[in-house]
Parts: C-alpha cells; sequence; structure tokens
C-alpha cells in the first residue's frame, strides 16, 4: 500500500486517493462481477465514513439504491463492516485489526465474499490504516494473518431445506458435471412425509464433508482423505483398492461404488476435471472397482475449470430456489454463513413483528431459525448445515413433485445393477 | 487310544492312494475349476457379477457372502489352532492325535480366509502397493488393517508351530517317507539334533501360550468382530457385545470343523484306534458348550434389542425375528445343542456319524448367521430414511459358487499334505505306545 505522509493536506483522505490506489483498487474490484466504478466511489465514502466525514445514514442512503441495482438486495455485510467500524470506536486501525482477526480472508477473497460494498469497505479501511499508521510490522502482521487464513479455508455448505422445491436440477447437474451413471446420485434429495403432517418435506444430501470423516479412518489405504488445503473429503482414485468400508462407515449412505464399467468413458470426461492441483485423481466419476461419492467439485475449487468457477459446485450452480449456498464454512462473512446470518435475522425479526408484547415475554427467544447438521450426534462434525426442520425416526421418503424417472435418473441404483449380476439379479 | 498304533498307522495317508483319493482330488479340481472360472468372470467384468449394491438409495448392500464367508473361514480356522494350543497347555491329552489335523485346518482356513479379502475388493491388483506402503499410516486407525495385520501374525505363529514340531517327526520318519520330497524333508529339519527337542517342546509352549492369549482377545474376539462392532451408524453391528459372540461362533465352526477332518482321516485309513469314538464324544461336549454359550449371547442381543431399543435397533431386532436366514441358522444350532445334551444324558444316542451331521448342521447354521449378520447390519442403518432401506440381497451365483471354491481349496490342501507329511503327531501314538517318554509336559 503505498503510503506518503508528507502529502497530508486538510483532507487527511486526500493523501490516500492517489492514482496508485485507484488504480489497485480497480484491478481488485474487477476481479469481482460488479461494478468497479461505483465500487471505488463507495471505498472513497466508506473512508470519509470512517474519518468521520459523513454519518453512516448518508453513506447508506447515497448508495441504497445503486446496491439494490448492482446486487438486488442491499447485502447486510455493510452494515455489518460499519458496525465493526463503530465497534472499534471509529478507530479505522483497531477496526483493521477487528477485520483480520474476524473475517479470516485476504484482500482478493474478502472483495469476492463480502459483495463489492463491504470489499470497498474493508478496502478503505485498509488503505485508511496503512495511511494513518504507517509501521513496517503491522504490514508483517497483516501478511502473517493471511497466511494463517489460508489454513481456515473449509468448503461446505448451508443448504436451506424450505427452499428446496425437489426439482432435482442439483441430481441432473451432479450427474452432468461428474459423469456419474444409473443412480449413482452423488446429489440426492428426500421428498419425505412425517406423520400427522400434510405437506411434504425435502432434504438435499450431499457428501456431508465430515471434519472427523469415519470413512476416512476406517480406509485401510489413505486412498480416502481430507484434502489439507481446504477440507475436502476426496477418494484417490489411484489408491483405492474397492473394499467398501468406507461406504459401511459412512453415516449417510453417500459413497457409490463404481462396479462395473463406467457408465460415461474417460474420454468423454474434460482433461481439467479429473486431477486436482496437487496432481491427485480425485474428481468425475471413478473408474471401475474404485469408490465414488460427492466431491463438492475440487476441479472447481482449484480454478481448473477457471477463475470464476472457484466457490462454486454444480448444484448450487443448478439451484433455480437458491437452497445450496457453498463456501468456506470456516470464515463468518462467506457466502453459507453469510445466508445463515440473514436467514436468523429475517426469522428474528418476522417473529419479532407477530410479538408486540416483546415487554411482557422478554425471556422468549427472537431467534428462531432451525438448522441442523445431519446425525451430528455421532460426532462426524458435518460441514453441511441445513436450513429448516431434522427428518423424524418416523419420516416416510415418498415420491416428490419430480420423479427421478421423470428428469432422466434412476433412484434405486439396484434396478441397474442386476442387470449385470450374474445369471440375473435374484431379488427376495 | 489304542496301544496299537504304529508309526505305520500314521504313515498310512502317505503310502497307500486309493481310488476314493482320486475322486475326491477330482471333485475338488470340479469344485475350484467352477469357482476359478466365475471369479475370472468377475475379475473381467467388475463386482457388478454379484447381487451387491450400495447401501442406501443403492437399494442393496455393498459387503454380502464374500465377507460372511470370510468371517466364517477366519472363525473355523480359529479354533483348529487354539484345541491344538489347549492340547499343549492343558494337557487334554485326549486330543493329542487330532492336534496336528486341526493345525492344518488354521493354515488353510486362514488362506481361504486371505483369499476372500482379495475376491472381495474391487482392485485386487493394487493389495500390495496401496495397503502396505500406506501401513504406517493406516494401521493406527481402521480395522481393516488390525485384521490384515492379526490374521497374518496369526498365520506365521501357526506355521511357525507347525514346522517346529514337524521336525521331530520327520526326523524320525525321514526312512519311510517318499525319497520325491526329500529336499523339502531336508529344508524342514535342517541343523536338527535330537537336543533341540526339549528347546523345541519349550518354544512350541511358549507359542501355544501367545496363540491362546491372541486368538480370543485380538483375532476372533478382537479384530474381526471390531470390523463391525465399531461402527455406530448399523445398529446391528455396534455394541460391545459381538467380541464375545464372534467368538463362540468362531469356536462352534472350528470344533465342528475338526469333528468332520477328523472324521473323514479315520474312515480313510482305518485310524478307529487312533481317533476313538471317545475323541468324537469329547468334541461334541465341547461343541455343546460352544453352542450354549452362543445362543445364550445371541438371546442377550435379542432381550436388550427388543425390550426398549431405540427405532434403528429395534428394526434389527424385528428382522431377527422374522428372517428365515436368522431363524433357521438359530434353530439349527439349538436342535445340535439338544441332540449333544441328549446324548450325555443317555449314551446310546451317539454315534461318529451323528457327531458329523451335528458339525455339519453347526457349520451351515453359522455360515448362514454370519452372511445375515453382515447383510442385516447394512440394511438397518441408524440414516434409514432411504425408501430402498433396507435392501435387497440374495447372493449371486459367483458368490456362492466361492463357498464351493473355497471349501475345494482347503479339501485339496488336506489331500495334499496328507500325502507329504504325517498328519497325525508322533508323540501322539508314542506317549500310548511303550514307554517312549519324550512329551515335555508344561
Amino acid at each position: 500500500m503505498s503510503t506518503d505522509d508528507s502529502t497530508h493536506t486538510d483532507d487527511p483522505l486526500a493523501a490516500l486517493h492517489t492514482d496508485e490506489w485507484e488504480a489497485e483498487m480497480e484491478e481488485l474490484l474487477e476481479e469481482t462481477d460488479h461494478d468497479t466504478e461505483l465500487g471505488i466511489e463507495m471505498a472513497k465514502d466508506a473512508q470519509r465514513l470512517v474519518a468521520g466525514q459523513i454519518d453512516e445514514e448518508e453513506f447508506h442512503a447515497k448508495y441504497h439504491e445503486a446496491v439494490i441495482d448492482e446486487f438486488g438486495v442491499d447485502d447486510r455485510p455493510i452494515d455489518d463492516a460499519i458496525d465493526t467500524v463503530k465497534e472499534a470506536g471509529g478507530d479505522a486501525a483497531a477496526a483493521l485489526e477487528a477485520f483480520e482477526d474476524d473475517d479470516g480472508t485476504d484482500r482478493r477473497d474478502a472483495m469476492k465474499k463480502f459483495g463489492v460494498g463491504a470489499a470497498a469497505l474493508s478496502l478503505a479501511g485498509w488503505a485508511t490504516a496503512d495511511a494513518m499508521d504507517d509501521e513496517p510490522q503491522d504490514q508483517a502482521a497483516v501478511a502473517a494473518a493471511q497466511e494463517d487464513d489460508e489454513d481456515d479455508l473449509q468448503w461446505g455448505m448451508v443448504i436451506d431445506l424450505d427452499k428446496c422445491d425437489g426439482c432435482l436440477a442439483c441430481v441432473v447437474a451432479c450427474e452432468q458435471e461428474n459423469g456419474t451413471g444409473d443412480g449413482e446420485n452423488w446429489m440426492y434429495v428426500f421428498a419425505y412425509e412425517e406423520e400427522d403432517q400434510d405437506d411434504m418435506n425435502y432434504l438435499v444430501r450431499t457428501c456431508q464433508m465430515c471434519s472427523d470423516a469415519p470413512c476416512e479412518k476406517v480406509c485401510p489405504t489413505t486412498a480416502r482423505h481430507t484434502r489439507s488445503s481446504d477440507g475436502l473429503v476426496l477418494t484417490d482414485y489411484d489408491v483405492c483398492i474397492g473394499c467398501r468400508y468406507c461406504q459401511v462407515a459412512c453415516p449417510y449412505g453417500v459413497n457409490y461404488f463404481q462396479w462395473g464399467e463406467p457408465e460415461t468413458p474417460m474420454d468423454e470426461i474434460d482433461d481439467n476435471h479429473t486431477h486436482d492441483k496437487r496432481g491427485q485423481w480425485v474428481d468425475s466419476r471413478p473408474p471401475r472397482g474404485v469408490m465414488g461419492k460427492c466431491t463438492m467439485c475440487p476441479s472447481r475449487q482449484d480454478g481448473n475449470m477457471g477463475d470464476d468457477m472457484v466457490g462454486t459446485t454444480a448444484c448450487e450452480d443448478a439451484c433455480s430456489m437458491d437452497a445450496i449456498h457453498f463456501g468456506n464454512m470456516e470464515d463468518p462473512d462467506s457466502d453459507p454463513n453469510q445466508y445463515l446470518e440473514q436467514v436468523r435475522e429475517e426469522r428474528a425479526s418476522a417473529n419479532e413483528l407477530q410479538d408486540d408484547d416483546a415487554d411482557e415475554w422478554a425471556d422468549r427467544p427472537d431467534h428462531t431459525a432451525s438448522t441442523f447438521r445431519l446425525l451430528e450426534e455421532i460426532g462426524t462434525k458435518p460441514n453441511v448445515v441445513f436450513v429448516g426442520n431434522e427428518p423424524s425416526s418416523d419420516a416416510e421418503q415418498v415420491e416428490g413433485p419430480v420423479s427421478y424417472e421423470d428428469v432422466g435418473q434412476v433412484d434405486n441404483r439396484k434396478e441397474a445393477l442386476d442387470d449385470g449380476t450374474f445369471a440375473g439379479g435374484v431379488t427376495e | 487310544m489304542s496301544t496299537e498304533a504304529s508309526e505305520a498307522d500314521i504313515l498310512r495317508p502317505i503310502h497307500n492312494t486309493s481310488k476314493r483319493y482320486f475322486m475326491m482330488l477330482a471333485a475338488c479340481f470340479v469344485a475350484i475349476g467352477i469357482f476359478g472360472a466365475l471369479w475370472t468372470y468377475q475379475l473381467y467384468h467388475g463386482l457388478i457379477v454379484t447381487a451387491l449394491s450400495d447401501w442406501g438409495s443403492g437399494g442393496g448392500v455393498t459387503w454380502g457372502l464374500y465377507i460372511g464367508a470370510f468371517i466364517w473361514w477366519v472363525g473355523i480356522a480359529h479354533g483348529g489352532i487354539i484345541l491344538s494350543a489347549a492340547v499343549r497347555l492343558l494337557g487334554m491329552e485326549r486330543y493329542k492325535p487330532v492336534a496336528r489335523l486341526a493345525e492344518l485346518l488354521t493354515i488353510a482356513g486362514l488362506s481361504v480366509a486371505g483369499l476372500y479379502i482379495i475376491v472381495h475388493m474391487g482392485r485386487p491388483d493394487r493389495m500390495v502397493t496401496s495397503i502396505l506402503l500406506n501401513y504406517h499410516e493406516t494401521v493406527h486407525t481402521s480395522p481393516l488393517v488390525w485384521d490384515v495385520t492379526v490374521i497374518t501374525l496369526y498365520f506365521v505363529m501357526t506355521a511357525t508351530y507347525l514346522g517346529l514340531t514337524l521336525r521331530y517327526d520327520i526326523h524320525r520318519l525321514r526312512d519311510q517317507l517318499p525319497d520325491h520330497f526329500g529336499p523339502l524333508y531336508d529344508v524342514m529339519t535342517l541343523g536338527y539334533s535330537e537336543k533341540e527337542d526339549e528347546v523345541i517342546e519349550r518354544m512350541v509352549w511358549w507359542l501355544a501360550l501367545g496363540i491362546i492369549i491372541l486368538a480370543p482377545l485380538l483375532l476372533h474376539g478382537g479384530v474381526i468382530p471390531w470390523l463391525f462392532a465399531l461402527i455406530p451408524t448399523m445398529p446391528g453391528w455396534f455394541g460391545a457385545i459381538q467380541g464375545p459372540q464372534f467368538l463362540t461362533i468362531a469356536l462352534t465352526s472350528a470344533i465342528s470343523g475338526v469333528i468332520l477332518v477328523s472324521y473323514a482321516f479315520r474312515k480313510a485309513y482305518d485310524w478307529d484306534h487312533i481317533i476313538d469314538d471317545d475323541l468324537f464324544r469329547g468334541l461334541l461336549l465341547w461343541l455343546g458348550f460352544f453352542a450354549l454359550l452362543f445362543l445364550w449371547l445371541q438371546l442377550q442381543q435379542l432381550i436388550s434389542g427388543g425390550f426398549a431399543a431405540p427405532t434403528a435397533q429395534e428394526l434389527t431386532f424385528e428382522s431377527k425375528m422374522s428372517h428365515p436366514a436368522y431363524i433357521i441358522p438359530m434353530v439349527m444350532v439349538f436342535l445340535t445343542l439338544a441332540y449333544i445334551f441328549a446324548q450325555v444324558l443317555r449314551p446310546s444316542l451317539f454315534s461318529k456319524e451323528r457327531a458329523v451331521v451335528a458339525g455339519v448342521v453347526v457349520l451351515i447354521a453359522t455360515l448362514v448367521e454370519k452372511v445375515y449378520f453382515v447383510v442385516s447390519g447394512l440394511m438397518y442403518p441408524m440414516f434409514g430414511l432411504y425408501r430402498s432401506v433396507p435392501g435387497d440381497y440374495f447372493p449371486s451365483v459367483i458368490e456362492m459358487s466361492s463357498v464351493l471354491g473355497t471349501i475345494g481349496i482347503v479339501t485339496l490342501f488336506f489331500l495334499l499334505v496328507a500325502k507329504v507329511i504325517p498328519v497325525v503327531e508322533l508323540h501322539a501314538i508314542e506317549d500310548h505306545g511303550h514307554g517312549d517318554e519324550t512329551e515335555v509336559e508344561a
């Protein structure tokens, strides 16, 4: 960050708005998909806000419409960012520290994850802090913090079951992305009914990307492993011996073995969609005799499929209901965590409206959004959080509004596998 | 035991080859051939030729007869050496004539159990590279690696035990053994001197102690049940009872195996005076004792699974109460127990042939129970929301042929080994012979 205290003028911020600063801002903002000019303007005003030259309401009012135009919503992170600054007593340097401690991302990541508004604000925070407190050890601390942050990446998902409409678009998208075969449902959507309840519920089941994955624990070969850089639980297709113990140990039934020759031949799979950044073959459908399961798209996360695809999954992209939110579960400002926060706030405020007599029922919690992790009591530490109700032990899977057959998929894989059974499948 | 037993008696299998022997040999080759051809077919097409599928939405079970038969063979293998070790440690002299047969059953049983692991794999070609090269990491957490470790250890201990005890016999019988195996005998008795006998006896005693400790604590009461008992999300498997339960099943099947092998050799080589009726009576009693424990532990599971069990466990209980693959084996073992009890009260009910029937019944029951155990565990997972849970499974012809093939391999092993080494220890006839006391008992 370029700083030069000698150029101080009446406006302490003018010193920050150098060409170099703008150029860097532009470069960073252009990496996002959003309006660069808007971002820079916001950044400048955000600095003014931090410096106390304009107040929060003014800032909010000035950009509210533009932000709505650009993003569809006026994103929460701006408010959060302002709150952070305020909590720090308006001290930008302290605010920066607060950002550093909390968000656990470097600036580029922050830009993408905060949305441009918050990114602009955080940029402004950095610029201001650098300008006001020009000590080299701070920069070293920032760099060190950034390095630490890289270790704090844990891909996962927040899935809003209340939004799911059971269209199975995610199931189809996953199959197309990975070349999985009939009934090899890495992504699986349950439609289920509860006793004494008329409407249908959904459960969207990916791999739960457990932090303490039983499948990895029991693997006799290390083929099933957790990628240390981002916590994805993957299978090294070159090492797996096909003993299927991972499938036995997984509480969720997310594993699908390649019983015979894969339906999608190798030459139909993109070269950039097989090996991850370590050079290990972990993506797309497994070869014969090897275990496969939902991977949460490591080829995308590693940038093999272009930078645009980083931080996305095929199922998330396909979900028109915005039910699936993929991102870094360790980062409070990531898409899934922000979504969770938003849901909680929305439901809290909805509750507040109904609850005029809050004083009378002061002890009643207003935070009522139901979230859960699947079979959390088993201690697998899943990294998929569901919004909605957890199926009870009486829940019964039923035919959804769209059947697997409707979308060209197979639900019960055994029906497909029995064709390959020697002397025909014999079922009881 | 009769005092008439002679060296010629125990050498009879080596010197005499009947037409029936060749018929048995041919039958073994046919059995192995059928399985070999079908396994080749499986290697060519993949495991899709089995009736297995993925559990969950996949509508099946991912482990089936191969794993059930694997446990079954390890169980049979077990008892052999335990019986032999008990003879040495506890002085159960009555069983000495069948001790070596039991040891051989251990070697053969463990070998085909190992074969089952390979048959079960999707990529058997990677067994060595993937397992051995990562052993230092996986041995900490993978029960399957513990299994491979302990089975290997057990195999090595048994083979050492057998190898050491054979030196005494081969040295003394060398002149009467066929010359064409000369080099083999030379290797087996390399550096032998009569002075080593006492040392060998002591070594074998310690090995026997190791085996007696290892088998119940680590193998069939340990790592084999832990494959299942440590999986908390399969209620049919999870829990502390599987260790003792597996051990009782292993011992019932192992004693049954010894009864069958002993009977076959007695009949084939007129060994009525070596393997006498008393020995079968004794084996039957042991079979009854372990069958009782087997049923008692099953009862424990039924009571705790049926009284006020959590939902998922209740489903496994209901399955047990209704599934023929559970009920029939339990009835078979119960009837065997009833017969054994009856023949104790009324000795006239005993006959060797009935003992053999009891052995066959128990072996069938334990195989079916083991397959049911593996399959039902996967059919009633804790997370049972899937419509396709419980899945379907009935073993394919290929899977069933593996049982035929492995029985063929074990039988062939006995047929061949009996031509090379004495399958009854010299000690067994010496002790009851004319006072040639070389026995060192602990």
